[in-house]
């Protein structure tokens, strides 16, 4: 959810610098990755082609298709971290779950559906055990999610015997690996913008209705002009290459419905109380225990979605899938702006934090840089990230 | 020597081109108790905090004269090395360290290479107590063992071993009893006596005028008026700081009483962590429809813990029968309360009021928000349309309704945290302190409502400290002491001694 506090129209002359990265994190982060993609751009350039290798459109192609799965582990994840909580055993859970679909799939051959269907209900059930442990059993997420980083790896070895799985069926390969049709793409991205279009129109009528600040009217077309040539440009570089990936494709509507989530329910209104106050929420009368166990429910189904993506992927269940996991979705979240302390966060914004990652390893592994200091690197910007938004947000001490 | 310890003129503090506070003087002399009176967002704190240099030299206009000579201090060691000490509301302590290593915190004595010289410093630390008159104090215990009113003592000792020459204490007896508070306005009148300045800031205007020698009053962050205490009275500091005679505090309006609609049986609590300590003793009592009941006591009596333990909050273990109209109903939580038509406003608004990074309007929608949402999807426009008619109707002040509500005064933020716990129309409401750091003014206002609630046919519980708000305010109360109801009187002809007698005088009986 945005809590972004709509600009009075008549805003104070002096408005610094500092309050309008507070305002639009979003933005500050948007050009961070335009930093990094012309920084990688112009180091790959290749001047016999007279292109950058870094910004083809197969590339943004495999870098997103590389970042999906980290994506959706943070799109749960930011909400677990919201609600003032956190969650390490992803990665192990990613692994168990991948495994159990390599298992369904190759081992016992059952058909697509029914080892999607009990992939997720086996996923929603482990979120909601551990969300039960935390919430209800009082027991520091920290150490419950520590303990399933544990047994969650613990349980991958034991029902695959530590050897690879594979090879999985084509149709489920095709969650990872496939792409959709060009026709089918851009029919979808229409949707989408007439969709924006008119929410946007609808917003405003209502902020007009009840005399609320609106942006002008050039300003809200100039919104949506944007909006329609990063929707056209996104859908024709992917079209370019061979059509937008169906993992990529997932987590776009995963973004949608966690941020319809989190701006638009009471669900999420709640999670967002919870991790702000969360005795002052129960003193409201919320039921915040179930708030906290249903978040993880909601983890425990990204975690389902990550682990069949990945066995689909490498079209193979191996035991170390989603190893280190928890720590890039993790920090994809932070860097895309989430507070530590809860109650601040957005799904959008940890997507963003996720493909600034994604766009650091492809770099760098581009240019042949080693794997060490790719890390390093991750590492500082990581910290520099949450650096720049405690300096932001001017609760430095 | 210069006349004066401390001279503040014409200090200026802008917040994002807002003016907090302009123009404003205060001048302290040794050995002399200045009050400083304003209402809530006055600006009372940003001045305090202009002087103690949590706003460093740079940051604000005017001029600070300490013992006559400029003071430019940057950070609040330079300003404590000069001996100016602030106590803050909000006691700044450390629960799990002993009385002695919270009074050295930052300033440990050592017998060299870092290692902590504990006899030395818990001799002084005892020293000190005694100075305080607190010889039963164990220095060595940590201050959680403590109540409110000795650790707000324990934080003088602090100041005192600082060396401080001028005490600044912001509100500082909102948490102590009525002889803790004795004690401490006798401490300040004999540190006084021996040349120490103090500035002393409180909404509670008795003590103000019992204590202060000046008084310096400001209103909207600008200086109203510094006269000695002679020549002023409450009423006329009240005048001062709001602006206008407030002739009638509580504005007392009919109501009719009607039948019981709440009854709570052989109520009892044991403390959550020494479970064999009972803190609520068999309590039973009623409430009728339209009716105000006050609840008083000495802090610490019990009174916060019966409220939890009817609200479904209390994490001790508890027992006693819940009835609400006629039947008996269970309340496992405060949802459960909620739903059933029981509402609370709790006592501490910042810690279990406020949600704080959310914006107002969300804040008061937060128990009702499944009323404008289908299928979870929330209405937007129902949602803000009930907020601005809401924001009306509490008179909230607000430039917007989607503000954060942590930007708004305190006296806001308490309407919004009360129109939270109006809007699911409880048929019996608990108010735990509302008043509690609210400013006169929207003091008035919550009485206005209270009554304006009373009307309407809602049960009225309320928790109070302050005497003339109950007698003010109820129909009748119940007085609270050690956990047993020590009385319950129609509020006729009642008055504070009565009631006070009621909550202490039975214990002495008892103890005899």
């Amino acid at each position: 959810m945005t809590l972004s506090i709509p600009t009075p129209s008549t805003a104070p002359a002096k408005r610094d610098f500092r309050r309008l990265i507070a305002e639009y994190k979003i933005v500050a982060l948007l050009l961070v990755i335009a930093i990094i993609w012309a920084f990688f751009g112009a180091l790959t350039y290749d001047h016999s082609l007279g292109v950058s290798e870094f910004l083809t459109a197969r590339n943004f192609s495999n870098l997103l298709r590389q970042m999906a799965i980290t994506g959706m582990l943070a799109s749960g994840m930011v909400f677990v971290i919201v609600a003032g909580e956190i969650d390490l055993s992803v990665g192990s859970l990613l692994g168990l779950l991948g495994g159990v679909t390599a298992v369904l799939d190759v081992w016992w051959g059952w058909p697509l559906y029914g080892t999607v269907a009990a992939v997720v209900l086996l996923g929603v059930a482990a979120g909601l055990l551990v969300g039960w442990l935390v919430a209800y059993v009082g027991i520091p997420s920290f150490i419950v999610t520590l303990g399933g980083m544990l047994a969650f790896r613990g349980a991958v070895l034991g029902i695959t015997g530590g050897i690879t799985i594979a090879p999985v069926h084509t149709d489920l390969r095709f969650i990872g690996q496939g792409y959709l049709p060009e026709s089918i793409g851009s029919i979808l991205a229409v949707v989408l913008f007439a969709l924006l279009a008119f929410l946007a129109f609808r917003t405003r009528a209502g902020r007009v209705k009840h005399k609320l600040p609106v942006s002008s009217k050039p300003v809200e077309i100039l919104k949506l002009v944007i909006t329609g040539a990063v929707i056209a440009g996104f859908v024709v570089t992917l079209n370019s290459y061979q059509g937008v990936p169906v993992p990529v494709l997932v987590l776009l509507v995963i973004l949608g419905v966690f941020t319809v989530i989190g701006d638009r329910t009471v669900f999420g209104r709640r999670i967002y109380a919870v991790g702000s106050n969360l005795e002052a929420t129960r003193l409201s009368g919320v039921n915040v225990n179930m708030v906290k166990m249903m978040v993880w429910g909601l983890m425990g189904l990204m975690c389902a979605f990550a682990g069949l993506t990945t066995t689909a992927r490498l079209a193979a269940g191996t035991p170390s899938a989603g190893f280190g996991g928890e720590l890039d979705a993790i920090a994809s979240c932070f860097i895309g702006g989430t507070s530590m302390r809860g109650g601040i966060g957005s799904v959008i914004g940890a997507l963003v934090g996720a493909v600034i990652m994604a766009s650091l390893d492809n770099g760098m592994s581009m240019l042949g840089i080693d794997t060490f200091w790719q890390q390093i690197t991750k590492g500082i910007i990581l910290v520099a990230a949450v650096w720049l938004d405690i300096v932001t947000s001017g609760s430095q001490r | 020597m210069a006349e004066y310890l401390l001279e503040m003129r014409g200090i200026t503090k802008e917040f994002a081109g807002v003016k907090a506070i302009s123009g404003i003087d205060l001048k302290v002399r040794p050995g002399e108790i200045v009050g400083l009176c304003g209402e809530n967002g006055a600006g009372k704190s940003t001045l305090m905090k202009v002087l103690s240099a949590v706003h460093p030299y740079g940051t604000w206009e005017g001029t600070i004269l300490w013992e006559g000579k400029e003071l430019r201090a940057h950070t609040i060691r330079e300003t404590e090395d000069a001996g100016i000490v602030i106590i803050h509301q909000e006691l700044m302590m450390v629960p799990h360290l002993s009385v002695a290593e919270n009074i050295f915190l930052g300033s440990e004595l050592t017998r060299g290479f870092g290692f902590v010289d504990y006899e030395l410093m818990n001799a002084r630390a005892t020293a000190l107590m005694q100075q305080l008159k607190m010889p039963d104090i164990n220095v060595a215990l940590p201050v959680l063992a403590y109540s409110g009113g000795k650790q707000q003592l324990i934080e003088v000792a602090k100041a005192l071993n600082k060396n401080a020459k001028l005490l600044i204490l912001d509100e500082p007896t909102s948490a102590l009893t009525t002889t803790e508070t004795e004690t401490l306005l006798e401490l300040l009148r004999e540190f006084r006596s021996r040349g120490m300045a103090c500035v002393y800031i409180s909404h509670k205007i008795d003590e103000v005028a019992a204590i202060a020698d000046t008084v310096t009053v400001i209103r909207d962050g600008a200086h109203i008026g510094t006269l000695p205490m002679r020549e002023l009275d409450t009423g006329k500091i009240i005048t001062m700081m709001v602006g206008r005679e407030m002739k009638n505090l509580f504005p007392r309006e009919e109501h009719k009483v009607g039948d019981v609609v709440f009854e709570a049986k052989n109520v009892s609590c044991w403390d959550p962590i020494n479970s064999e300590r009972k803190v609520v003793d068999d309590v039973s009592f009623q409430l009728r429809a339209g009716e105000i009941v006050g609840v008083a006591g000495l802090v610490g009596a019990g009174r916060t813990e019966l409220a939890c333990k009817l609200f479904g909050y209390w994490r001790g273990d508890h027992e006693g029968k819940i009835f609400l109209e006629g039947k008996e109903i269970t309340v496992k939580n405060p949802s459960d309360a909620v739903r059933q038509g029981i509402c609370m406003v709790p006592e501490d608004r910042k810690r279990l009021g406020i949600i704080p990074l959310m914006p107002v309007g969300y804040n008061m929608t937060m128990s009702v928000l499944g009323r404008f949402a289908r299928n979870q999807l929330i209405n937007a426009e129902d949602e803000l349309a009930v907020i601005q008619s809401e924001i009306i109707r509490m008179k909230i002040k607000t430039a917007h309704p989607l503000l954060p509500i942590a930007s708004l005064s305190g006296g806001n933020q308490q309407k919004a945290v009360v129109d939270k716990m109006l809007l699911p129309e409880p048929k019996v409401l608990i108010l735990d302190e509302p008043t509690h750091g609210v400013d006169v003014g929207a003091k008035y206002e919550i009485y206005k409502l209270i009554f304006e609630l009373a009307r309407q046919g809602v049960a009225i519980l309320m928790i109070s400290s302050e005497m003339p708000e109950i007698l003010g305010i109820a129909d009748r109360v119940l007085v609270i002491g050690e956990g047993s109801l020590r009385g319950d009187f129609p509020n006729v002809g009642l008055t504070q001694e009565m009631i006070l007698a009621a909550a202490i005088g039975a214990a002495e009986t008892a103890a005899a």
